[in-house]
């Protein structure tokens, strides 16, 4: 069931995303982030792979890949510039919540028609029904009310509003306004202003919402893992080149620890995310698993791209290298999907629910 | 050990709250979002000059000071120390605004090692015009290098005497405020191979020929001052530039005014960590306090945990602070202090993002920017790495190398 390797068709995809991603997001991400956008060229040539319906069933003109292929070409874009990503993606994973609660004639009339269009964006939105009384939408019966303080985009298409209970769908009755974003600026960013905004469709199914919740976190943990490892990679090879005291810093034993370390956090924190994408593909509850590789995720975040800026000493305080923006880019990502308290209490719950520790094991899993 | 704070300081810090509050904090802002450092000619300095900031410790020639000795004896054993008492106002500065606090005119880093190295001479060209300032002005202290910071006996910027001159050919990394300053004090190597004893410390002017090339960073916080990085062209600087003058460089080792200065800022900048800290822990508590957040036991335990480390971070600050204020040696508590001072200010500002949410990833709240502030303070004024070598060589007799 656990497969270190995904197999020969996700690595021959694995391998062209990560060209493009080193041979375009690594070389322009401070354009991007400056612009916040990319260039029409870059969403045509990312679109011209025919990644968007690498999830799609088959049968609607999709690949039929699952979340093992989908976490795999994530990180590697999250590698080059994950605010990039979520540009190039401009789908995302509202695909999860249009999937897994309206099926596949919400994937017809939503999905569908805009796959043709590299500059389609839908936004996602968790509805925390109020963990912060003064910020946030509301549900208010039949429309929503309130401000989304960020969505990482500019201009949206549709928003896709995810809950506890179900997803709506709002098409009208909102309006953006542009703001500056702490990091993914390269996605655009913007404020949800909601005015008395209809909901035109809405489906509630609990068992659903927590499915699309958990492939939005594995979605953004894909991300995360992409952004941390590339901190840790690009400090490793720091580490070995600069020389103090007389030798390489890698070589004193104090940062030599520590950069095995962050190696070993970037991981196992890999092999979280890979194990609940696999539970995923395969059709077992993934949903604990998801959450707590998220969780790990942004932990391990809050762990890497810190100390791979204090790997570049005073350098990696400076904007002429990435340090600053994979820190940035990791602590934004790590408040979506809810945020890592969400993930916390969905994998606590489970492990309340949890019967002996064998089911921590991806083995007894296989039988 | 006695932490109290005296009646002085304490009306200090009530004006430099208000200083903070008016100006220091939408000055930090400001530059901020213009990604800029607040530009020397900014009223804010002429107003802090106007209000006795920015002075010198150096108090005038001997025998020409005709100011009255201002604490009697019996006075001083009322106040507390120096130490404790700029411990305080740096952490309450920072507090307000760090970046923004280091941009404030005075003679800077090099103080220091100007009055304890520097001729009477050199006190009195560089310090006295610091005694009472005119206008704002700045002092700058040039030590880290391309290729050499933590390792500071490696730096290459070679000293070379010329007759009565000295050529200075070098680069300069991140010195603060150096582009507006009257002087830096460059350190410079007469012969890389002999580590420290080869150090020389020259007082460069601003304007002299040859310090050029001065290129402000953009960096991630901590926008509101100058980090500068600048270039040594064969820079003549004549010979009563030298530091201390040849003499004292021929009975020590050249290097022990730097090592000084630093052990004296350690607790200092660790308490500008907690003032980051403490700002970030403030606004998080007023954040969940008014989202009606703070019955979560999940966000109640970690605002305590990060609460608890600012504390401890703080003590031995005041710690190291009391040791310096009574002569005891205080190596050891002063890299205590900087060691962890800045990872609690980076705990309560990454913590106060997850409180905020999505309000913490539009990129203007302020915590937001104190997260891009802090990281700075693990890594200016020896990093975390090194004040652990440095107590290891005290408390464990660690080699050196
Ligand atoms: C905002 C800012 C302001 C600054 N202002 C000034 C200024 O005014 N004047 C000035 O001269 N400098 C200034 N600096 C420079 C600062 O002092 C140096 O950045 C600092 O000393 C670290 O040196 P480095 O950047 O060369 O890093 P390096 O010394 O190259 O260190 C790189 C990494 O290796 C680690 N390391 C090094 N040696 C060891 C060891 N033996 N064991 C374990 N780990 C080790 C370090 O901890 C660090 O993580 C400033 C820097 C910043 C960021």
């Amino acid at each position: 069931m656990f497969e270190i390797d995904p197999g020969e068709d996700i690595n021959l995809i694995v391998d062209v995303v990560q060209r493009f991603s080193s041979a375009v997001l690594s070389e322009q991400y401070r354009d991007f982030e400056a612009a916040k956008a990319l260039p029409a060229t870059v969403l045509n040539d990312y679109a011209a792979l025919g990644l968007g319906s690498l999830e799609l069933p088959e049968a609607l003109g999709g690949a039929g890949l699952g979340s093992r292929a989908k976490i795999a070409v994530l990180e590697e874009l999250g590698y080059g510039d994950p605010g990039a990503t979520l540009a190039l993606d401009g789908i995302g994973p509202a695909l999860y919540a249009i999937a897994e609660l309206g099926g596949e004639s919400a994937l017809n009339e939503y999905i569908l028609p805009r796959l043709g269009d590299p500059g389609a964006r839908i936004a996602l939105i968790w509805d925390d029904g109020g963990v912060r009384k003064k910020v946030g939408l509301r549900r208010n019966g039949d429309h929503y009310i309130g401000t989304e303080p960020w969505i990482p985009c500019q201009q949206a298409d549709l928003l896709v509003i995810l809950d506890r209970q179900g997803v709506s769908i709002v098409d009208s009755g909102f309006t953006l306004k542009a703001i500056k974003g702490s990091g993914l600026r390269a996605a655009g960013a913007a404020e949800v202003v909601f005015d008395q905004a209809p909901i035109a469709m809405r489906w509630d199914d609990p068992a659903a919402a927590a499915r699309a919740l958990a492939k939005w976190q594995l979605y953004i943990s894909a991300l995360l893992v992409g952004v941390f490892r590339v901190a840790a990679d690009t400090s490793r090879e720091y580490a070995m080149d600069r020389v103090a005291f007389g030798k390489p810093i890698a070589h004193h034993q104090a940062l030599a620890f520590l950069i095995v370390d962050m190696q070993t956090a970037v991981d196992s924190t890999r092999l979280l995310m890979q194990d609940a994408a696999c539970r995923a593909d395969a059709g077992q509850p993934f949903e604990a698993a998801a959450a707590s590789a998220f969780a790990e995720a942004v932990e391990t975040s809050m762990f890497v791209t810190p100390n791979a800026l204090q790997i570049f000493g005073g350098q990696g305080f400076m904007q002429d290298l990435p340090l600053e923006k994979y820190m940035r880019e990791a602590r934004t990502l790590g408040l979506m999907a809810g945020g890592v308290d969400l993930a916390r209490e969905v994998a606590g719950q489970d492990v309340c629910a949890m019967g002996a520790t064998v089911e921590l094991s991806a083995l007894a899993l296989a039988e | 050990m006695d932490f109290s704070v005296d009646s002085a300081t304490q009306q200090r810090i009530e004006k430099l709250n208000d200083l903070g509050r008016e100006h220091m904090r939408p000055l930090g802002i400001e530059a901020d979002l213009l990604g800029r450092p607040t530009p020397p000619e900014h009223p804010y300095f002429e107003k802090l000059v106007g209000m006795g900031y920015g002075r010198t410790r150096y108090t005038g020639r001997k025998g020409q000071d005709d100011s009255p000795k201002k604490s009697s004896d019996k006075s001083k054993a009322k106040r507390m120390g120096r130490s404790r008492a700029s411990l305080l106002l740096s952490e309450q500065m920072s507090y307000w605004d760090r970046g923004v606090a280091v941009s404030a005119p005075g003679p800077g880093l090099g103080e220091g090692a100007i009055m304890s190295m520097g001729t009477e001479d050199q006190k009195e060209r560089y310090l006295s015009p610091f005694i009472k300032l005119d206008k704002p002005r700045w002092g700058a202290f040039a030590m880290t290098e391309p290729a050499a910071g933590s390792d500071v006996a490696s730096i290459q910027t070679r000293a070379i005497k010329d007759g009565n001159d000295w050529v200075l050919i070098g680069n300069k990394s991140f010195s603060g405020n150096s582009s507006r300053s009257d002087f830096i004090l460059v350190w410079a190597t007469v012969d890389a191979s002999l580590g420290r004893a080869g150090h020389r410390a020259f007082l460069v002017e601003r304007g002299m020929p040859g310090l050029q090339d001065f290129h402000i960073e953009k960096k991630m916080g901590l926008k509101a001052y100058e980090s500068t990085s600048f270039r040594l062209e064969e820079c003549r600087v004549p010979a009563e530039n030298l530091l201390g003058g040849e003499a004292y460089y021929e009975s020590r080792a050249g290097f022990k005014g730097a090592m000084a200065t630093f052990n004296a800022t350690r607790p200092l900048i660790a308490a500008m960590a907690v003032g980051i800290g403490r700002s970030a822990l403030d606004e998080s508590l007023a954040f969940a306090r008014e989202n009606q957040m703070l019955d979560d036991p999940r966000v109640r335990d970690r605002l305590e945990r990060v609460t608890r480390k600012l504390r401890a971070a703080r003590l031995l600050c005041l710690k190291a602070a009391w040791l310096a204020d009574h002569q005891q040696p205080n190596i050891v508590e002063a890299s205590m202090s900087k060691a962890v001072a800045p990872t609690a200010a980076f705990e309560a500002t990454s913590l106060g993002m997850e409180l905020l949410g999505m309000v913490g990833a539009r990129g203007d709240h302020l915590i937001e920017k104190l997260f891009r502030d802090v990281k700075a303070m693990d890594i200016v004024e020896g990093t975390g790495q090194i004040q652990r070598v440095v107590m290891a060589r005290q408390m464990l007799g660690l080699p050196h190398g």
